[in-house]
């Protein structure tokens, strides 16, 4: 065997180690967000908090943009697509900054100068709940967005190849996944049950 | 000696070693058992199941303590013997029985283990219902149908008694080991627990919920009496000749406490 | 070579600035947003608990290689001692070699089990008669809640170890998949050592299950509980990520699923539960944390909260938990039992599956923990049954270990001995459960005494006694060496019989009416005696562990020389130079037969190609 293959056969064997690591830790998560479902069934049941429907579908519509936008870099870096590659990354990091910020000054009330919230997370088990839900995902979107830039920089300086990409693919599954846990929090949020008062 | 391992000798021996040991454990571990006075008829219920138990534990220890004991003993090496063991790699019939067998045991015990449970926990037509609440580290009791308070507990014996218990501060928990059962007090929500005292006596309820600095001490008096001191117990107290309900029962009190506690463990 | 190089030294110091620059940066921001900036507030603390872990694993060099991959610069692994310095000092620092990692768990959890035992011992006096004598109520729940949490980290800590060292040599693998989130996973508990520690210096006194409100409205130093639980926790989620992927993506070539090694068998099942249970506790205590830092209601009536549900996310966690202490131990059992027994492991499947059975049933069943907690009555039903179901997999086990011995050549060097007492007092852990489990008798016994020697059996018999089994049997493996086998004999008949009357001792007062976490009890109860023995036992299992960790220390220099294979075992790790050399394998390995096969002359398990590395 020459040099060259068996690197080529570490490579993909990591990648496949890599990729199994990634859907585990997934599932992981997927217990903490279940978690955060069940609290949120357990102490609000048929009820939730009255909140801002138009910032909420927004957010949401935002977000799943950034997964088309992510999904158009990964098919970039795949073909070779450096230029298309960089952009899409650049315009899902700034979606999900849109996201964060709706999220902050809208739901959280952070900036009482632009926008008075309507709930404290000490106020009562909606303000807890809520905070703790979207607090939890904004950290995921947040850990995200400084993946994308780091994966950012390095495709800038020239990383990344149609054959090794496996920081790229990572970063989209994980942009992705994040996007899916929302997919299950808004409508848990903004949806399901009556308005409490 | 029987020289194969799997000649019926070694079982019979070994399953007649079981037998003994299972009866002379149950015998011991009956007669040992320190439990404390049977006071309920809740208590009875109870220890019937510990009871059975106690066999099947004195069986399944028997079971596997003396088979080993017996391997350790007849199948060691002896010394410059240097074969291996038979090799037999499994029996699936028996893994299959070993795991029917306890599988019906369990369900034998599941089955007990819900009748108890509705037994225990039953309401009778006739209870006497006590408002209990605990707060660190004390009990109220209070009795809705005459507007007594006391920081006693004073039931008639043989009468089904129901409290209806909630917390102020954080988690207790009401047991009076004569009883047998036990349930936990909650903020916010109210719990029952239902009894039927049997002997009469004095006892303790003990908080069994760990809440704090004093949870140790936070026990209270328990009485149980004939019907007719338990009415003239009630009588004075509606009329006021009884001693004034003692300090901590009181609210204000009670918050004092918290404090105490926070200050004992900040420093 | 300086203090400086080591990284335990850099990261200590890297906590020290983290903290103060954690509770500078809150302090700071407080300001900002016009709080009040009250030195030593507990948001400052906590901001100091955070960045102070950072601080740690920047410092003692976790996180270096990532940093790195973020510059886009290669980061080769690097093997082998390090340069310059002696080989001791890697021991202390970040390495990539799952055996040294190995070695750093296990020695870790020996020490918190030691600290763990030595809060034990402290309060055991105090109880070995009634009245106060030298703790007060405070001290004394502070002590009980530490030597709870001291002692279950240990034990995440020890399986670690025997995961971390054994797995990658069980199977024949270079390493495990991911070496630098192996050596991160370790890490990271430190700093959760670290802050569980600093905890004692402000108290807390809500036992290691810390319900609210109790754990709301104490002292700060639950806080500090809180972090350390969520770091270490984060540490079983990682290592077991790892350990899954490695399990079923290193094996060698002819290495089916049913011709592991059964321990490895045992760390996946650990695994299972590890990755996906330990995100309720994290999650739990991080609501308990910021229901004490912004009020938020979780748990609080008044706001509209539910104090029972903390007892259903806690214990959604902590059942299965109690199924990771005990699964590799019941592992090791099934391990070492064939070799000194000189028979096939009796049952291979069935012992394999029923691990993956205990562990998935192990879900179903959190709710014993709560059968006085004032859930709904009609939850009582299906908990009870789902926890009397675990007994018939765990069954499974104990009639196989029988199978195992029943006909072999049975010798009982220390390593043997610890696995017999480890069944033996499994036994009655185990046979102590299904009393709890039937609802009706566990309302007499929940929070008694009864319960404490219920778990003190099933972890010792489950973790403790088979971790010291496998410390004897693989030591000659890690060192080299023989221990010294009459102070091993020793320390087992020591305590052994001192654990039987520990744990007889605690279930009989608890069945007098002697309640759990009491800091004084009545001498009415008549359970004085009890606590004298209990008491007396509790320092007996101290000094016989003294012993061992005497004997570990001073036979790595004089012990005999152990060759390598001194229990004539088959699994792969004794085919290779004691101790293991750095690449444990010269050359990829095959297997060709079955790993328990004793009894079958001339047969082996796996093929070492050319054995080129052999002895000396
Ligand atoms: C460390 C490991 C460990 C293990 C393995 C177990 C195993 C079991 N535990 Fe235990 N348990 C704890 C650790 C453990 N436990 C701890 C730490 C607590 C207290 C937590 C706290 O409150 O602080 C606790 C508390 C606890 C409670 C709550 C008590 C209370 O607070 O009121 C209950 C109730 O059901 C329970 C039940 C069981 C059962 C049924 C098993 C079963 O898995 C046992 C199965 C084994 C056997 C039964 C023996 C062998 C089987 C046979 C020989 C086959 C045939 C048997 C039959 C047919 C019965 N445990
Ligand atoms: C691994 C788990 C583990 C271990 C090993 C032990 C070991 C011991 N435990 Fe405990 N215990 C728990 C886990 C454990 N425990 C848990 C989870 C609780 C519940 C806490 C709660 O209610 O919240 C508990 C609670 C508990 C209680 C109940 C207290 C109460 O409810 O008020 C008691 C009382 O007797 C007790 C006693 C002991 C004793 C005497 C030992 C002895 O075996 C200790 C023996 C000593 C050692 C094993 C250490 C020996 C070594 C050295 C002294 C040398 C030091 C060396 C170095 C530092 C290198 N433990
Ligand atoms: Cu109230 Cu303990
Ligand atoms: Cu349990």
């Amino acid at each position: 065997m020459t040099t060259v293959t068996a690197a080529l056969e570490g490579y993909t064997q990591q990648l496949r180690n890599n990729r199994m690591g990634l859907w585990l830790f997934f599932i992981s998560e997927a217990f903490l967000f279940g978690g955060l479902l069940v609290t949120r069934f357990y102490l609000w049941g048929n009820t939730r908090p009255e909140l801002d429907q138009t910032i909420g579908l927004i957010v949401t519509g935002v977000l799943l943009l950034s997964s088309f936008s992510m999904n158009m870099a990964e098919t970039a870096i795949e073909h070779g697509d450096r230029r298309t590659f960089l952009g899409g990354l650049a315009v899902t990091a700034v979606l999900g900054l849109v996201f964060l910020i709706g999220v902050m000054v809208f739901e959280w009330g952070l900036f009482p100068a632009i926008y008075e919230g309507h709930l404290k997370p000490g106020d009562n088990v909606y303000g807890a709940v809520v905070f703790a839900m979207t607090g939890m995902h904004a950290l995921h979107v947040i850990s995200g967005i400084i993946f994308i830039a780091i994966v950012w920089n390095l495709g800038r300086k020239g990383g990344f190849s149609p054959e090794r990409h496996w920081g790229v693919e990572s970063c989209a599954i994980y942009w992705h996944y994040v996007d899916v846990v929302w997919i299950f929090f808004y409508p848990a949020l903004y949806l399901i049950g009556t308005v409490a008062h | 000696m029987p020289k194969s391992a799997t000649d019926i000798r070694h079982f019979i021996i070994a399953g007649v070693l079981v037998a003994i040991t299972t009866v002379l454990l149950d015998l011991l571990l009956k007669a040992i058992l320190p439990m404390p006075v049977q006071g309920s008829h809740q208590a009875q219920v109870i220890d019937q199941l510990t009871s059975w138990h106690l066999t099947l534990i004195a069986f399944l220890f028997s079971l596997v303590v003396v088979i080993m004991l017996y391997s350790l003993f007849v199948f060691r090496k002896k010394d410059g013997d240097e074969s291996e063991g038979a090799h037999f790699e499994g029996n699936t019939v028996l893994e299959i029985a070993w795991t029917v067998i306890p599988l019906i045991v369990v369900f034998v015990f599941g089955f007990f283990g819900v009748r108890a449970l509705s037994d225990v926990t039953r309401a009778a037509p006739d209870e006497i219902t006590v408002n209990v609440t605990g707060f660190q580290w004390s009990w109220l009791f209070e009795y809705p149908d005459s507007g007594v308070a006391s920081n006693e507990l004073v039931l008639p014996v043989d009468r089904a008694a129901r409290m209806d218990m909630t917390s102020r501060d954080v988690i207790h928990s009401f047991w009076i080991p004569e009883m047998r059962v036990k349930q936990d007090l909650v903020p916010g929500m109210t719990t029952t627990l239902r009894f039927t005292p049997s002997v009469t006596g004095e006892y303790t309820v003990d908080c069994a919920e760990l809440c704090g600095l004093s949870h140790y001490s936070m026990v209270a008096p328990v009485r149980i009496v004939e019907q007719a001191e338990y009415e003239q117990w009630l009588a004075e107290r509606t009329a006021g000749t009884a001693p004034a309900l003692a300090q901590t029962g009181d609210e204000t009190d009670a918050d004092t406490d918290v404090e105490t506690d926070a200050d004992a463990q900040s420093n | 070579m300086t203090l400086w190089s080591l990284g335990l030294v850099r990261g200590v110091v890297g906590q020290i600035v983290g903290f103060a620059a954690g509770m500078a940066l809150v302090i700071a921001s407080r300001l900002l947003f016009g709080f009040d900036p009250v030195w030593n507030q507990e948001p400052a603390l906590v901001g100091g608990i955070i960045i102070g872990s950072i601080g740690f694993l920047i410092g003692v060099g976790a996180l270096t290689d990532w940093f790195k991959w973020m510059r886009g610069i290669e980061t080769p692994l690097h093997h082998g001692p390090p340069h310059g310095r002696p080989a001791w000092t890697r021991y202390f620092g970040v390495d990539y070699n799952h055996k040294v990692i190995g070695i750093q768990y296990g020695v870790t959890g020996i020490i918190l089990l030691g600290i763990g035992g030595m809060f034990a011992v402290i309060f055991r006096t105090e109880l070995a008669a009634s009245g106060f004598q030298f703790l007060n109520p405070s001290n004394y729940n502070t002590y009980l809640s530490m030597h709870g949490w001291a002692a279950l980290a240990a034990i995440l800590l020890g399986i670690g170890g025997m995961a971390n060292y054994l797995v990658p040599l069980m199977i024949g693998a270079e390493d495990m998949a991911f070496p630098r989130l192996n050596a991160f996973a370790f890490w990271i508990n430190v700093p959760g050592i670290i802050t569980l520690l600093m905890s004692l210096n402000y108290g807390w006194d809500g036992g290691w299950t810390v319900y609210p409100p109790l754990s709301v409205l104490g002292p700060v130093g639950y806080q500090f509980t809180f972090w350390a639980v969520f770091l270490i926790g984060l540490s079983s989620i990682l290592g077991s990520l790892n350990l899954i992927v490695t399990i079923l993506r290193m094996r060698p070539p002819g290495m089916s699923l049913f011709r592991m090694p059964i321990f490895v068998w045992a760390v996946f099942a650990t695994s299972l539960i590890q990755l996906t249970a330990t995100q309720f506790i994290g999650q739990a205590f991080l609501m308990l944390s910021f229901e004490r830092l912004l009020g938020m209601g979780f748990f609080d009536p008044d706001k509209g909260g539910a104090p029972i549900l903390f007892q259903h996310l806690f214990w959604f966690y902590s059942h299965p938990a109690v199924y990771i202490f005990v699964l590799p131990g019941l592992g090791i059992i099934s391990e070492i039992l064939p070799v000194f027994s000189r028979k096939p492991l009796f049952g291979y499947r069935w012992i394999a599956l029923s691990s993956i059975a205990i562990a998935l049933v192990g879900f179903l069943v959190w709710g014993h923990h709560m059968f006085t907690s004032g859930y709904g009555e009609y939850l009582r039903v299906p908990f009870m049954i789902s926890t009397l179901l675990v007994a018939v997999p765990t069954g499974v086990k104990f009639f196989s270990w029988l199978g195992t011995m029943w006909g072999g050549k049975l010798s009982f060097p220390t390593p043997m001995l610890f696995v017999l007492g480890a069944i033996s007092v499994f036994l009655i852990g185990g046979l102590s459960g299904p009393i709890l489990a039937t609802t009706a008798t566990d309302l007499f016994l929940h929070d008694t005494y009864f319960v404490v020697g219920h778990f003190h059996a099933t972890i010792f018999g489950g973790f403790v006694f088979p971790f010291f089994a496998a410390i004897y049997f693989w030591y000659p493996k890690i060192t080299g060496r023989m221990y010294d086998e009459t102070l091993g004999k020793i320390h087992f008949w020591l305590m052994t019989p001192a654990f039987w009357t520990m744990s007889l001792g605690q279930m009989s007062v608890g069945v007098m009416g002697m309640r759990r976490r009491i800091a004084d009890y009545d001498p009415a109860l008549g359970v004085e005696f009890g606590h004298v023995l209990v008491t007396i036992a509790g320092f007996t299992i101290a000094f016989s562990v003294l012993l061992m960790i005497y004997n570990l220390l001073h036979s790595a220099e004089t012990g005999r020389v152990a060759g390598n294979n001194p229990w004539r075992s088959r699994s792969p790790e004794w085919q290779i130079p004691s101790p293991a050399p750095e690449h444990s394998y010269a050359s990829p390995i095959t297997v060709v037969g079955e790993p328990y096969d004793y009894g079958i002359p001339n047969s082996t398990y796996v093929h070492m190609a050319p054995l080129a590395a052999a002895d000396d």
